[in-house]
């Protein structure tokens, strides 16, 4: 009971120091939900549609315009310039106005009509990888579709019906099944591991700054006395407040997430709960552990900034980690949010069982507990050290 | 006084200014980390991250139901491919699935019994493709490995059929139009070449908003009123002096560090470089002077030195964003677009990726130089005018 109450006593004041230094209140809430805002509508489309892509038609045939005209009706691409030479199509590529465009040579009709394998040529740039790699789906569907139209027409004149025509041109065909985010949309698939990655970063600084600003402002031997000196019960009433409002925001977030905007996931309701709880409380833990380290306002929030904003890189969400050297693939072992991704990818978006992802299951409840190591060290610092600016 | 006199007064004071500034930054730790140790050391930590540049022999399970000549050929072709490996081999989808789940593979190729009986008779076979979709650049390596080896397996069946007499003829039959498929500046297509020459620029302004907002924080708390003018130095009286003084001192590390972000690193990673040096130059002294009355300007809204940290690191995430280097510029939304003309970042990636990856001359970036000059020289006016303001309400409280 006693405990209780002295937790109930620092929670308070603690509600009164968020309330008092606004930075508190913008980290906490406004940023977060901003980030939100900003990537969800940044990323609404999906998957980028019509870029803009030039043309060299130098054939002009009616084959060749067809063509133009089939590329323009792609959902990704919108032919908004014709050159009339290669190095003009580069040019506007170097100044930002195309992402791709498509060289269509002299006599490409007259010659594949006669057998004689003309060449058709796109050019994309790969500075932008999204646009490239979009643009250059579809300039590669518009070459097989070229590619297909003279086969079609001898076979169809030799009276072969559209299913053998089909099967001629392609005897070997794909059937794709890409599972649960079956559009590539671009939005379930950047905005599931950054935005939590920007709370991440919030949590664990915040939580290092709320420490440190104790030490700066000397008021940690008042925190102390509250609880009788007893750090445990310091830290579980200082954090509670963190964690309660970030548990607000987090599920604020997958609320809209899953029940606004409808993002595809076969992981339960529970999946997510218990997700979000360990993201909460293994960031504030890792923020409390790296002051424990280094018991000093700046060097611990330099530390926990560093460190959270490698995790954008080193989650693996973007840039694959088995692509990665062995090292860099053992260090992310050490990054919250590369556990939380993980978990989220395996559990949530997958469906899969919980016990396939134990290890990182493991590793964000080994993230909450670290603070033991370092919690003596915390009270020494409150206790005796001295800020210096 | 004597308009001579008063110059060099005032070029004194500013020289003054230089030189303290200076030395907070050796003697202040946090400053040296933002502004000496992270710019030199993270982008080497980046390049790192992104030097292997593509996934390779992507692991993926065969549940191969045909058992088939044919069926074992497109495996074959698959794991000879450079961008997947067939690590197993399953009885069935729920068995293939469940390595999926342990993340021993990312995708599932299925061959169906009927597929070498349906190719063989004339009609079409199917080679289902399940990719795991938590990882887009996985995905892309599974499915289009598949794709790839299903149409040169097509076409080699083709070519058997057609009975052709030349091997002319047969390539006319494998490919009646040929393609050229060229990826211009970055042809690998490796993500460490896209997103670092980004990264590397980010990461000027960053730091150099963070050094500035620090050095204003610890200004700012050492003085009685909370104001950004240390009080009783007789050197700090004139909101030109400390503006040129402080740019003078930041644009130098600037120089140094921009140098290093923008040839060294890239050179030492083999990252594209087209860059003509003197281009270069003419798109970093906009870019950094705009970075460093930016930071001037936004320093001015600290209130405690740490401050600066929380308002400028996350915000990193959404500026990488709005440079268009992962989502498509064309594509960003009107709003989004607008905000990102607040930052130097925007154009001064924009601009490096093309003079730097693209090979671009100096004409093809003039509009995102022009941008930056006129950035510089409104963040120069705003800095200014909020020292101005400073000094006004240092008199009112004396």
């Amino acid at each position: 009971m006693k405990y209780i109450s002295q937790i109930l006593d620092i929670a308070l004041r603690e509600l009164g120091i968020l309330c008092k230094n606004r930075i508190y209140g913008i980290c906490m809430v406004i940023f977060p939900l901003l980030t939100v805002l900003f990537f969800t509508t940044m990323l609404d489309e999906g998957v980028p549609q019509d870029l803009p892509i030039g043309v060299v038609d130098m054939d002009n045939s009616t084959t060749s315009r067809s063509l133009v005209r089939n590329l323009d009706a792609m959902q990704n691409s919108r032919v908004v310039y014709h050159f009339a030479s290669v190095t003009e199509a580069r040019n506007a590529i170097q100044e930002n106005k195309i992402y791709a465009f498509l060289y269509i040579p002299e006599g490409m009709a007259s010659k594949l009509l006669a057998g004689r394998q003309p060449k058709l040529s796109y050019y994309y740039t790969m500075t932008c990888m999204t646009a490239g790699s979009m643009a250059s789906k579809d300039l590669k569907t518009i070459a097989a579709l070229g590619s297909a139209a003279v086969g079609q027409a001898v076979l169809s004149a030799k009276g072969a019906t559209p299913r053998q025509i089909k099967s001629a041109l392609q005897p070997v065909s794909i059937d794709a099944h890409p599972t649960v985010n079956p559009e590539a949309n671009y939005n379930v698939y950047l905005t599931t591991a950054l935005v939590p990655g920007i709370m991440i970063l919030f949590m664990t600084l915040l939580s290092a700054y709320s420490l440190g600003m104790e030490l700066k402002f000397d008021t940690g031997k008042e925190w102390l006395q509250r609880a009788n000196g007893n750090i445990v019960v310091a830290i579980l009433g200082k954090y509670i407040v963190h964690a309660l409002v970030f548990l607000l925001v987090v599920f604020l977030f997958q609320y809209y997430l899953y029940g606004v905007l409808h993002f595809p996931r076969l992981g339960s309701v529970w999946n997510i709960v218990c997700l979000c709880l360990l993201q909460v409380f293994g960031s504030i833990s890792f923020g409390i552990f790296v002051f424990g380290l280094m018991p000093s306002l700046r060097m611990s929030m330099s530390v926990c900034s560093l460190w959270s904003v490698l995790g954008f890189s080193m989650c693996g969400s973007t840039f694959p980690i088995i692509g990665m050297d062995a090292p860099l693939q053992a260090l992310s072992w050490l990054i919250p949010l590369r556990h939380y991704f993980m978990l989220y990818q395996m559990t949530v978006f997958n469906g899969f069982p919980f016990i396939d992802a134990w290890f990182h299951l493991v590793a964000l409840i080994a993230f909450t507990l670290m603070p033991w190591f370092v919690i003596s060290k915390v009270k020494n610092a409150m206790l005796n050290y001295v800020y210096i600016p | 006084m004597s308009i001579f006199h008063k110059l060099k007064e005032s070029l004194t004071d500013t020289l003054y200014i230089w030189r303290e500034e200076m030395r907070q930054i050796i003697r202040d730790e946090g400053m040296l980390i933002f502004l000496v140790i992270v710019p030199l050391g993270y982008p080497l930590l980046y390049s790192w991250i992104y030097n292997n540049e593509t996934v390779h022999e992507v692991p993926v399970v065969v549940v191969d139901q045909s058992h088939s000549a044919l069926s074992r050929q497109f495996i074959h072709d698959c794991d000879a491919s450079s961008d997947v490996q067939v690590k197993y081999y399953a009885e069935d989808l729920d068995e293939a699935r469940s390595l999926i789940s342990r993340q021993l593979v990312r995708g599932i190729y299925l061959i169906p019994s009927d597929f070498a009986t349906r190719v063989l008779r004339g009609e079409q076979g199917t080679v289902s493709v399940y990719c795991d979709m938590s990882l887009m650049l996985t995905y892309k390596a599974i499915y289009q490995t598949a794709v790839v080896e299903a149409s040169r397996l097509g076409a080699g069946l083709n070519i058997k059929k057609a009975g052709n007499f030349t091997k002319r003829e047969d390539a006319i039959t494998a490919q009646p139009l040929a393609v050229a498929d060229v990826a211009l500046f970055n042809p690998s297509g490796g993500y460490g070449s896209c997103v670092l020459p980004a990264v590397l620029i980010l990461i000027l302004q960053q730091t150099l908003a963070l050094g500035i907002g620090m050095a204003a924080g610890t200004t700012r708390e050492r003085n009685r009123n909370s104001q950004l003018i240390p009080d009783d130095n007789p050197h700090y009286r004139g909101a030109y002096r400390i503006v040129s003084g402080k740019a003078l001192c930041y644009g130098m590390v600037a120089a140094v560090t921009g140098a290093y972000l923008t040839m060294a690193v890239p050179h030492m990673f083999s990252f594209p470089q087209l860059a003509n040096a003197w281009d270069l130059l003419l798109m970093m002294i906009p870019y950094i002077l705009a970075c460093v009355f930016f930071g001037m300007t936004v320093s001015c809204l600290v209130r405690y030195r740490e401050n600066v940290m929380l308002l400028m690191v996350f915000i990193s995430v959404p500026l990488l964003f709005l440079t268009g280097v992962s989502w498509p510029e064309s594509n960003i939304p009107g709003a989004w677009q607008g905000v990102s003309w607040l930052f130097p970042s925007t154009f001064g990636v924009r601009a490096f990726i093309r003079v730097n990856s693209m090979g671009a001359t100096f004409d093809q970036i003039l509009p995102e130089i022009r941008i930056l000059w006129i950035q510089a020289a409104a963040y120069l006016a705003m800095a200014c005018l909020v020292y101005r303001h400073q000094f006004r309400l240092a008199a009112k409280t004396k």
